[in-house]
């Protein structure tokens, strides 16, 4: 049966509950809530942009895989998310069978050969941040490391300057956390920001149709699918998901790892003492914190789930942290365990729009923890701070660690 | 054992714990080195196809 959630106060967009700093901090139990509720949960009048203002809460790892790999039941369509785009973002909002031309020519540029290319990059950018700081005594470890680290290796891929990092966080934070009183506030700042994002990208594509260089607009601009090539109008609409999904996922990530760890001491040292851990930590700690909490589609028929019916043209929220947190799925689900061997987690998501940025991100994630580790193993959260975490993509502005 | 190609999306999570058995391809999807696993080779094959998020690897014992 679909419950409705009657409980009042701010919700995201999503219908997770995100006035809740404790809720945003530990949503284990809430998502634990959620699915003992029900397959799914309905959630009244949370998405005011639409006709159709509610949405559908799947919390049940069951339920999340069937959502995820039927795309054409549950679709990413345009208008799922409201992100500052104009057209549909590709390939988050291209719906199989357009989907897959798109990503034949995206999945070998991620693939893990051309990451592992990478890494001697990163491992020399994320020493330098760490240099910055081990002789210092704390640091926020956010702006230390979390924020400068996924932005610096990213334009670099892209071939966007790295001497204007600083405009484009402040862009991306204009579309992800749009700081105004009012919804209708919030949307045209998100949408002034997403109109600068396509300006700035016009201006790089029409330098490098005129001089290509090595990087992944170029790439792009000579890339062919099926024998055609890409329009200038969908490399941006590749950039611009870029812009987005590349950067503050992985800020978010680190941020919930170092909170952990520095919280968790016993994990830390077994990680400090054993860096051969640190891979099955990371997969460990990306399940169990989950960044990315929730995906979202949109039904294109009346369908159902687990009994519960949908009817069409309805927003579901695909709660990945609730998936991954599931007792149903799970040996020892609400237990962690750095050192999990069988660990099939959907914090990249699953089905045909499975991350494209998984192997970068895994691979920053693992570097960042054995170059800080080598040099600061022992840090921890100052006495009586409480930890802010931001709802939906779980960023900690303020990460304070002391050594 | 046998990957089913239409159901993987290239998560990478068989070829990078149980190198000996699967492999990547240029997307990064994931391939069987040999349909017939060694005996040494099970265990790790058997990590493997729990370790697939979409359930793409299925282990035949015979
Ligand atoms: C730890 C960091 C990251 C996490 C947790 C994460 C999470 C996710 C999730 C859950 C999805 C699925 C969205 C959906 O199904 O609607 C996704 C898609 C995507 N991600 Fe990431 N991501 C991360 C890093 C990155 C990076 C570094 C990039 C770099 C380009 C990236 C690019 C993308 C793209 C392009 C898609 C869309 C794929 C498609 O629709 O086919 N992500 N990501
Ligand atoms: S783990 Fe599964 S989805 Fe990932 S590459 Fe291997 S077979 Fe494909």
């Amino acid at each position: 049966m679909a419950t409705n959630a009657d409980d009042t106060g701010p919700k995201s967009e999503n219908g997770f509950d995100m006035g809740d700093p404790e809720l945003n901090r530990h949503p284990q139990p809430g998502y634990r809530m959620l699915r003992d509720s029900g397959p799914v949960v309905r959630v009244a009048g949370v998405i005011p942009s639409r006709a159709s203002a509610d949405a559908h809460l799947v919390g049940r790892h069951a339920d999340v895989v069937t959502v995820l790999r039927n795309p054409d039941v549950f679709s990413s369509r345009f208008d799922a998310v409201h992100i500052g785009q104009v057209r549909p973002l590709i390939p988050l909002q291209i719906d199989p069978p357009d989907h897959a031309k798109y990503r034949k020519l995206l999945d070998p540029l991620f693939a893990p050969r051309r990451i592992a290319l990478l890494e001697d990059r990163t491992r020399a950018l994320v020493s330098d941040l760490v240099e910055a700081v081990a002789d210092d005594s704390g640091c926020n470890f956010h702006a230390a490391v979390s924020e400068p680290l996924p932005s610096t290796v990213f334009l670099e891929l892209l071939g966007l300057p790295v001497s204007r990092a600083a405009e484009f966080i402040a862009l991306k934070d204009g579309i992800i956390r749009p700081s105004a009183p009012t919804p209708e506030e919030r949307s045209s700042m998100v949408d002034d920001a997403g109109a600068r994002i396509y300006a700035v990208l016009q201006e790089v594509l029409d330098e490098r149709l005129e001089t290509r260089q090595e990087d992944f607009i170029s790439d792009f601009l000579d890339a062919e699918v099926d024998g055609e090539r890409l329009t200038p109008e969908e490399v941006i609409d590749i950039c611009y998901l870029f812009f987005l999904a590349g950067l503050d996922t992985v800020t978010a990530s680190l941020d919930c790892m170092m909170a952990r760890l520095a919280l968790h001491p016993a994990e830390r040292r077994r990680l400090a003492d054993d860096p051969s851990v640190i891979p099955h930590a990371v997969e460990e700690m990306l399940r169990w914190e989950t960044p990315v909490t929730a995906v979202v589609r949109v039904t294109t028929q009346d369908t159902e789930l687990s009994g519960c019916p949908i009817a069409a043209d309805e927003v579901v929220s695909v709660m990945l942290g609730s998936a991954n947190t599931d007792e149903r799925a799970w040996d020892e689900a609400a237990s962690v365990d750095i050192d999990r061997r069988v660990n099939k987690h959907l914090a990249f998501g699953g089905g045909v729009h499975r991350c494209l940025g998984s192997h970068l991100a895994r691979m920053e994630l693992r570097v960042v923890l054995e170059e800080w580790h080598s040099r600061i193993p022992e840090y921890r959260v100052p006495e009586g701070v409480e930890l802010d975490y931001s709802p939906s993509l779980r960023q900690i502005a303020d990460l304070p660690l002391v050594w | 054992m046998r990957l089913d190609r239409e159901r993987c999306q290239g998560h990478g999570r068989c070829y990078v714990l149980a190198s000996g058995v699967f492999e990547s391809d240029d997307d990064g999807r994931g391939m069987v080195i040999a349909e017939t696993v060694p005996l040494v080779y099970q265990e790790s094959a058997r990590l493997g196809s729990d370790n697939c998020p979409e359930d793409a690897i299925t282990v035949i014992d015979d």
